[in-house]
């Protein structure tokens, strides 16, 4: 089956859920989105430049408290205001974090990354007055393209508008990382990734382009933040706690990340295997965690892995 | 063109380059021949940046370049094909090449600096579509030289083009290096096999035991017995 028709097929499958699918399953949805946007940014540094970063939660968490902070102390409730600002703040802090960070690589910018990740774990967790310490902030229902939709029920907003507008995003980021990955600029990253010393011999600013990878990373993990807000109505440190960070590395090694829509289908494993396993033991935990290191273990190449061809390993055996 | 001036290199506590001169003019072809551990790499690694000479300079058209660094030199205009062929596994020919094209924008557009890259390396247009691992030792040792060339430098540095490629493949890899300087670029090429020295080399370099102990025409260091050996045995 060619990659377009499964790709059509699921896309089209996403827009038909809320008509023919349960409700709970829909609304399991949209933490699939806004982690598929965040997890799309975190594999343009993953998986294309060869830096595994450890402190993503940091912008999810940006994202998300800014549309807090936007709703319920500014009374700004336009989604798309929210978005634009939650990516800028993302990029506004990205730009010195990144600086810093990507003058390392291996082990010691993972390290480096889970350190400002927790730095901004213990500011938004110790700051009560203005982050609402471990209670969080409310994050008010916000409108969308500009329609105030206060009158419908908040299952029916999130299963309805809020659920196809999480969609449209997720369809957006993912053209616009496509475009990326594919421009120039994703070349020179693989180029950095497979051996940066050769990529400078071609003209090429490892330092700058890697910086350059962090901050878009950084904006699409604050806009999935950003999207992971209105289905709890709350937002709270655990959120951009490093257990988070290691879920999202965990969803991105689950998908594969060598291919672009690996870690968009680990996040949609991860996301519905742990509802079901929590679901049918109360240990699940454990269950869970032995399930996906089973499935780690037996597809190196995440779940994308074993569909993708290789051929590489083809041909030389030809 | 090229300027390397008294350069001394160590490597930790390790004197690897003493005083080491040379010179690339216009439109030449030089080439630094010298045995395995003599100090060739070590040479072109720092006039490409990746080593910083503890005294003496390296310069590029006038102008210093040994602080520099080495993404800084390439766009300046210094093409780089390593002894390993630097070629990027995940990339296909066409990629590799196209690559450099956008790294170092200006002077010839881009479709050109492709199709001349094809041009001096016809073999590699068959292979367009395929990856770095799917290639053998002489066309990855081509399509670096190519993706030098598609940089559209003045200069091409070359760490050893013939090393390591089976005898069939040599001549074509040796038309492409004529090709290249027939269009008016410099190159300098260490080698360690005094035989695969290009006949058309205008000045030969001869290092030893990070020294240079000949600089002149490539019949001239024949005629020394001493130098002799030394490139005799480089062979």
């Amino acid at each position: 089956m060619s990659g377009r028709l499964v790709l059509a097929l699921a896309l089209g499958a996403t827009v038909l859920a809320p008509l023919v699918a349960p409700t709970y399953h829909v609304l399991l949805m949209l933490p699939f989105m806004a982690y598929a946007v965040a997890l799309l940014g975190l594999n343009l540094l993953f998986g294309y430049t060869g830096l595994v970063s450890f402190g993503h939660a940091l912008f999810l968490g940006v994202g998300a408290y800014t549309g807090a902070f936007l709703t319920s102390v500014f009374k700004v409730r336009s989604m798309e205001v929210i978005l634009v600002a939650a990516a800028a703040l993302g990029a506004l802090v990205a730009a010195p974090v990144g600086a810093l960070c990507v003058r390392y690589v291996k082990i010691y910018f993972g390290m480096l990354t889970l350190a400002f990740g927790m730095v901004f774990y213990t500011f938004v967790l110790k700051f009560y007055r203005l982050t609402g310490g471990d209670e969080g902030m409310p994050f008010l229902r916000p409108t969308l393209l500009g329609r105030s939709i206060e009158g419908l029920p908040k299952t029916d907003y999130l299963a309805g508008p809020y659920y196809y507008y999480s969609l449209a995003v997720l369809v957006l980021a993912t053209l616009v990382m496509w475009r990326i990955v594919h421009s120039p600029f994703g070349l020179c990253l693989k180029t950095i990734r497979d051996n940066p010393t050769k990529a400078e011999t071609l003209g090429i600013g490892v330092a700058r382009y890697r910086w350059c990878a962090f901050v878009i990373s950084a904006v699409y993990a604050a806009v999935g933040g950003a999207l992971l807000g209105p289905p709890t109505g709350n937002v709270d440190p655990t959120l951009a706690y490093w257990t988070q960070s290691g879920n999202i590395v965990f969803m991105t090694l689950l998908g594969g990340f060598a291919s672009f829509f690996g870690p968009v289908l680990g996040a949609f494993v991860f996301i519905y295997l742990q509802d079901w396993v929590m679901s049918v033991v109360p240990f699940w935990r454990l269950i869970f965690g032995a399930i996906l290191a089973a499935i780690v273990i037996a597809a190196p190449g995440g779940l994308a892995g074993l569909w993708v061809r290789r051929p590489s390993v083809e041909a030389s055996s030809s | 063109m090229l300027t390397v001036d008294a350069v001394d290199v160590f490597i930790q506590a390790s004197h690897i380059l003493r005083s080491v001169s040379l010179g690339v003019g216009p439109r030449e072809v030089v080439c630094l021949v010298g045995r395995n551990g003599a100090g060739k790499t070590t040479t072109l690694r720092t006039i490409m940046g990746y080593l910083r000479p503890r005294a003496g300079g390296v310069e590029f058209r006038g102008h210093p370049i040994h602080g520099r660094r080495t993404h800084e030199i390439a766009r300046l205009g210094v093409g780089w094909a390593p002894e390993d062929c630097g070629i990027f596994g995940d990339l296909t020919v066409a990629e590799n090449i196209e690559i450099a094209t956008r790294t170092r924008p200006g002077g010839r557009p881009a479709t050109e600096r492709i199709e001349l890259a094809f041009r001096v390396f016809p073999m590699l247009r068959r292979y367009a579509g395929r990856k770095g691992p799917e290639l053998s030792g002489g066309e990855r040792k081509m399509l670096s030289i190519a993706r030098a060339l598609a940089l559209d430098p003045e200069l091409l540095v070359l760490d050893e083009p013939f090393e390591g490629l089976a005898p069939a493949i040599i001549p074509a890899v040796s038309e492409g290096l004529a090709a290249i300087t027939e269009l008016g670029r410099s190159i300098l090429i260490a080698e360690s096999n005094i035989h695969h020295v290009p006949e058309y080399t205008h000045r030969l370099y001869v290092i030893e035991r990070g020294a240079i102990v000949f600089a002149g025409a490539q019949e001239d260091a024949w005629r020394d017995p001493g130098l002799a050996r030394i490139i005799g045995s480089a062979t």
